[in-house]
């Protein structure tokens, strides 16, 4: 492409740009942002943003938030030592029971779908597989078509 | 005057501004009133300092245009797939081509308001890829290796969508130059 050609598109673009001036805001969007300043000006100071906070109440809920942490810090650590002690043990175990029952369950769920694999047989498997990303395909094409389209009506 | 009063009169005097620049760089009226939104609500929380200022203006433009870019990065880019998928090159050669009138054809009978409206149009219609590096470029005055690092691309990609977005446009308000390629 030519220099000089490439000057003159740029000054005419930027001729034809310039002359565009201001896009006029939609009538009543003053009106709608006041209200929502508003509104936000009703909001309690606990409800807005930790940030818009009262100085004194942002450290004092840092205080209170930093001691949770530490407390339940201290709390696992107090658990961890204590989870030796055989009562502790027996609570812990007993959490973990129902663990145990979701696992032998998935275990059943597993042989079952091995054993239907097996008798439908992997031609079958592999046909079912070919169609389902075929309708993937499909429905990422037509979607992508839609969405274009609906793109290049707006 | 109270403080609210104040800020409605710096936001009627501002709206246009950063509405226009929102919707340029969105080319979404919808979408371009809530970043404006953003923008003055940004504003009034600011409006102690901003309301003296002489850069205020300014300040208002960055926070749009950046807001704008945000949006447009998140908010557009589960589409930005679907959207260039179909797309044989970036100079929108695949949308349909608009009808606009030839200012050498309609001459002096074109009103200036009407032919604004038709470069507007003509702007929206390009894909973002060219709009938005246009505008920064045009409009928001920003260098190209500023728009670079604002849409965080390389500045040979800034040129040469800049390039395909003013020849999309050429081709679509039929400007006339005196080097005009074969």
């Amino acid at each position: 492409m030519k220099p000089d050609y490439e000057k003159q598109l740029e000054a005419r673009v930027n001729e034809e740009l310039k002359a565009l001036g201001e896009l006029a805001a939609p009538a009543g969007f003053a009106s709608r942002v006041m209200r929502v300043i508003e509104q936000r000006h009703f909001v309690p100071w606990y409800q807005r943003a930790w940030q818009t906070w009262p100085v004194a109440w942002q450290a004092v809920s840092l205080v209170l938030m930093l001691a949770a942490v530490g407390g339940i810090c201290f709390g696992l650590g107090e658990l961890l030592t204590a989870a030796g002690s055989s009562q502790y043990a027996k609570t812990v175990g007993g959490w973990f029971a129902s663990v145990g029952v979701i696992w032998k369950t998935l275990g059943v769920l597993a042989n079952a779908a091995i054993m239907a694999v097996r008798q439908i047989g992997t031609g079958v498997i592999i046909a079912g597989l070919v169609v389902l990303a075929a309708a993937y395909a499909a429905c990422l094409s037509l979607g992508s078509v839609y969405v274009r389209f609906a793109m290049a009506r707006r | 005057m109270t403080e609210p009063q104040q800020f409605e009169a710096f936001l009627r005097d501002y709206q246009n501004m950063v509405f226009s620049t929102a919707m340029r760089l969105l080319a979404n009226p919808t979408e371009a009133q809530d970043v404006s939104q953003e923008v003055f609500l940004r504003a009034y929380e600011r409006f102690g300092e901003l309301k003296d200022s002489p850069t205020a203006g300014g300040w208002l433009k960055t926070v749009a245009t950046n807001l704008s870019l945000n949006h447009l990065s998140r908010y557009r880019a589960r589409w930005s797939f679907f959207s260039e998928m179909f797309r044989p090159d970036d100079d929108g050669h695949d949308e349909p081509e608009m009808d606009f009138a030839s200012p050498v054809d309609v001459g002096e009978a074109v009103e200036a308001s009407e032919r604004r409206e038709f470069v507007e149009q003509a702007l929206k219609s390009l894909p973002p890829v060219q709009r938005v590096p246009l505008v920064l470029y045009h409009l928001e005055g920003l260098q190209y290796d500023e728009i670079a690092a604002k849409l965080g691309v390389s500045m040979g990609k800034v040129k040469t969508d800049i390039f395909r977005g003013r020849e999309a446009l050429r081709k679509k308000l039929r400007l006339k130059l005196a080097d005009e390629p074969a």
